[in-house]
């Protein structure tokens, strides 16, 4: 048999790619946030950004492409008191799991949505993702896209989804503040929507092109106020807000199950 | 003899009230009861029928004609007045004869309780004295029926039902009905409630499902039992979403159940895969109906056997089980449950429209069975893998929340749990994964034979053809020929050369089929344990009863 253990390294991420900032991360904001790594679910899903849980700590579902909400709904449900965290990217989530991501959303259950958002497709080597801008040409999209790029934040916001949140790779230090509070948040689903570089495929939204553009949200903003929210779900081009969009204390799905308030049903 | 007692009438028109009113009515008089139900796909109007029959001795099928046929509509009387025996009788809103029991429903119920919406109780009246049974029995069980509404709808309706069978009088008894067996009432179950209660008391505790006909009934049993056993019941949005969401839910150690029938399975094959490589015990029930695509959505049919045992890319352990009768259903639910935990691994149990909806009476179901073992190790060391490689197998399976992290990639992995493209990892446990099927086949159920010893002709049945084939067997003997059946509640994996002992040499094979291809004996084939034998199918959407296949073996 051929050995191919020395050529099989992790992470198997390019040099450059906002993933590795993104787990160095994502480990910092675990720890500050004080979560136990034995409570802690990985979900993830397909592609180059679903790949980070087997370079942390903790327990790990790796499961099919696009399915990781459901997934993580299973297991939300079956021991709620784990830490549910999926971490996967735009194409998994927001393409062959928009469907999920949507009816997720409605639920509002307890599940941490980190999604790796580079506007294109990796591990399939570059074609479009339900984000690429208008115009992004691709050897598949010859003529560049011309299909209108998803609004994850604004459809979480109409969702009423309870928490909803964007950062960037490149601000490592307001990307931990955002993981934090969504791994805090206590009261539904947390959708934290990542910008990140990808150098190999998406040559349109570099790096570069992302710092010139990432904003704090200024104060003030009420993150209670649907409209004020919504205003910045829509703001992308010259100027694109990170900081927490949006908040809502509507009651999480698990909260609202009578079944389980005697504990997890996992150890029973 | 039995006797089929046919209310047939539009959707929305009362159908399954009248009939199952009269299920328990009759079961209370201590009679076997077989039910089984044809509707159409759609809310109003169409044509719907519910048949209930009845004898002294146990049934487990229907019948295709009627002793006594009740028609609420002219649309019933069209296409249903040419299924009644020679002998038989008709009740309706018509013309009386010596065949015909004319009763305008609605209007009676008006007179005699004030409301058109006692028609039904009417009919249950009248339908009783045509049987020669007394009214007391049914008097007795609407009161208890409809305590809770008031005692003025308790006396409408025991009014409404005295007068149907006033009116029912002249030709009272004339059907040969079984004398009542006793004071002692049959508990009925049907198929549906049978999986759902078996599930229930096995400890399922996440049922996730896209509602889709047949399947839905199991579902709606079990979001009615949720707090009684502590389930989360939850539509999902997708088939692929439900079987996903069990998946989750099996990792992190809870049995969960999900319901379908073929066209939301093809959605969930790629997570039965997942569950193949994950070795996850998740319990798939596919209720059958007639494809290709929506194809007749309320029929029954059994096509989809072959696809269930392929369904899902690569190769990986499986079960599957088949029901035969509505005991079947609860006993061999609890089964799929421990397979599916013992061995880590997906099991579907395979039913169909017919057995979904076939209200049969029986032994009392156990509702406090006790719970499966989940084989779930507890307190695992902290340098615990997940998929350690074993003789049998099967790894030591702990959950996630204690004190070893546990790790599952729908990639091939390590035996820790992690992606690798090591194809020496991937031998090892693609090898360990199949080892299972070896276990599950020394598990495996044998066929069960009923009838002739060394027959001249053996039936080969599986899953729902069990009852209507064994009324075949009976009425074949009683006329003098050499017959007996196979029956097969497990249909995978099956050992081969139990099978091929268990067949014997009969001078005639014949495989009993709900399919247009003998899909079963294609599966006997495919493993060497079958030659030439002859089919008997039936693809029509209708279910198979006992006179069909009797006539079609000896014709």
């Amino acid at each position: 048999m051929i050995d191919l253990t020395k050529a099989d390294t992790s992470p198997a991420w390019c040099p450059g790619c906002g993933n590795f900032a993104l787990l160095k991360t994502f480990d910092k904001a675990l720890d500050a946030a004080d979560i136990d790594r034995t409570k802690l679910v990985l979900v993830s899903g397909i592609g180059q950004a679903a790949k980070l849980p087997h370079y942390t700590k903790g327990n790990v579902f790796n499961g099919l492409h696009g399915r990781a909400v459901p997934a993580a709904t299973g297991i939300k449900l079956a021991n709620h008191e784990l830490t549910v965290v999926i971490t996967s990217g735009d194409g998994d989530m927001y393409g062959e799991g928009g469907n999920h991501l949507l009816h997720a959303l409605r639920r509002n259950i307890g599940i941490k949505a980190f999604v790796h958002d580079n506007q294109v497709y990796g591990l399939t080597k570059g074609q479009a993702s339900p984000t690429s801008d208008p115009g992004f040409v691709t050897k598949v999209q010859t003529r560049g896209v011309t299909s209108a790029p998803l609004n994850p934040l604004a459809m979480a916001i109409v969702e009423d989804c309870s928490f909803v949140a964007r950062s960037f790779t490149g601000a490592p230090d307001h990307l931990e503040e955002m993981m934090v509070a969504a791994l805090r948040h206590d009261g539904g689903f947390a959708l934290l929507d990542i910008l990140q570089p990808c150098p190999s495929f998406n040559r349109r939204n570099t790096f570069r092109w992302y710092r010139e553009r990432v904003k704090p949200i200024g104060d003030p903003h009420d993150p209670y106020d649907r409209e004020a929210a919504l205003r910045l779900a829509f703001t992308w081009g010259e100027e694109i807000p990170i900081g927490i969009y949006y908040r809502s204390d509507r009651p999480s799905f698990e909260s609202q199950l009578p079944v389980l308030s005697d504990g997890p049903m996992a150890t029973r | 003899m039995s006797v089929t007692i046919r209310i047939a009438g539009e959707a929305g028109q009362g159908v399954q009230t009248t009939g199952g009113l009269l299920v328990e009515a009759l079961a209370g008089l201590g009679l076997s009861v077989a039910s089984t139900q044809s509707y159409m796909s759609r809310v109003r109007g169409g044509l719907n029928w519910y048949d209930v029959r009845i004898d002294s001795r146990p049934l487990y099928a229907g019948t295709r004609k009627a002793d006594l046929l009740v028609a609420l509509t002219d649309v019933a009387l069209e296409a249903l007045g040419g299924q009644v025996e020679r002998g038989g009788l008709i009740l309706y809103n018509g013309r009386q004869g010596d065949d015909a029991v004319a009763i305008d429903f609605g209007a009676v119920a008006e007179q005699a309780g004030g409301s058109k919406l006692y028609a039904n109780t009417v009919a249950a009246g009248a339908v009783f004295a045509l049987l020669g049974y007394g009214a007391d029995r049914l008097g007795s069980l609407l009161s208890a029926r409809f305590e809770k509404k008031g005692t003025e709808v308790v006396s409408a309706n025991r009014a409404c039902a005295q007068k149907g069978a006033e009116l029912a009088a002249a030709h009272a008894g004339k059907l040969q009905a079984p004398a009542p067996g006793g004071s002692v009432a049959r508990p009925v179950y049907d198929g549906a409630s049978a999986i759902g209660l078996g599930a229930a008391t096995a400890g399922v505790r996440l049922v996730t499902a896209y509602p889709m006909t047949p399947g839905t009934a199991t579902l709606t049993y079990l979001a009615g039992v949720a707090d009684e056993y502590g389930i989360v019941v939850e539509q999902a949005e997708d088939e692929i979403a439900a079987v996903n969401m069990i998946c989750g839910a099996a990792y992190a150690g809870v049995a969960a159940l999900t319901t379908t029938s073929g066209g939301g399975f093809a959605l969930m094959a790629e997570g039965l895969s997942l569950a193949g490589i994950m070795e996850l015990p998740i319990v798939v029930l596919i209720a059958q109906r007639p494809g290709p695509a929506t194809g007749l959505p309320t029929r029954t049919g059994q096509q989809d056997l072959l696809f269930a045992v392929r369904a899902g890319h690569g190769e990986f352990a499986r079960a599957i089980f088949a029901p035969g009768t509505v005991a079947q259903c609860f006993d061999l639910t609890r089964r799929a449950f421990e397979a599916a935990h013992k061995h880590q691994t997906p099991v579907v149990i395979l039913t169909d429209q017919f057995l979904q909806d076939l209200q049969q009476t029986c032994d009392v179901l156990p509702a406090d069975a006790p719970p499966i073992d989940r084989h779930i190790v507890t307190g695992p060391a902290p340098d615990y893998v997940r998929y350690a490689v074993t003789e049998s197998g099967i790894s030591p399976r702990a959950i996630p929340g204690g004190p070893a992290l546990v790790v599952c990639d729908s990639d091939e992995h390590t035996a820790d749990g992690h992606i690798t493209e090591s194809l020496d990892a991937h031998l090892a446990q693609q090898d360990k994964r199949m080892r299972k099927q070896r276990g599950m086949l020394t598990e495996c159920l044998p066929p069960q034979r009923y009838g002739v010893e060394d027959a001249e002709t053996l039936l080969l049945t599986w899953g729902s053809t069990y009852g209507p084939a064994r009324e075949a067997v009976d009425l074949l003997v009683e006329a003098g020929a050499s017959v007996a059946m196979l029956h097969f509640a497990q249909v995978w994996p099956l050992d081969a050369s139990a099978v091929r002992s268990a067949i014997g040499g009969p001078a005639r094979l014949i495989s009993v089929e709900g399919n247009q291809t003998g899909q079963f004996a294609t599966l006997l084939r495919s493993i060497g344990a079958l030659g030439d034998c002859e089919l008997l199918t039936n693809y029509s959407g209708l279910p198979f009863t006992g006179g069909e296949i009797a006539e079609r073996v000896s014709g």
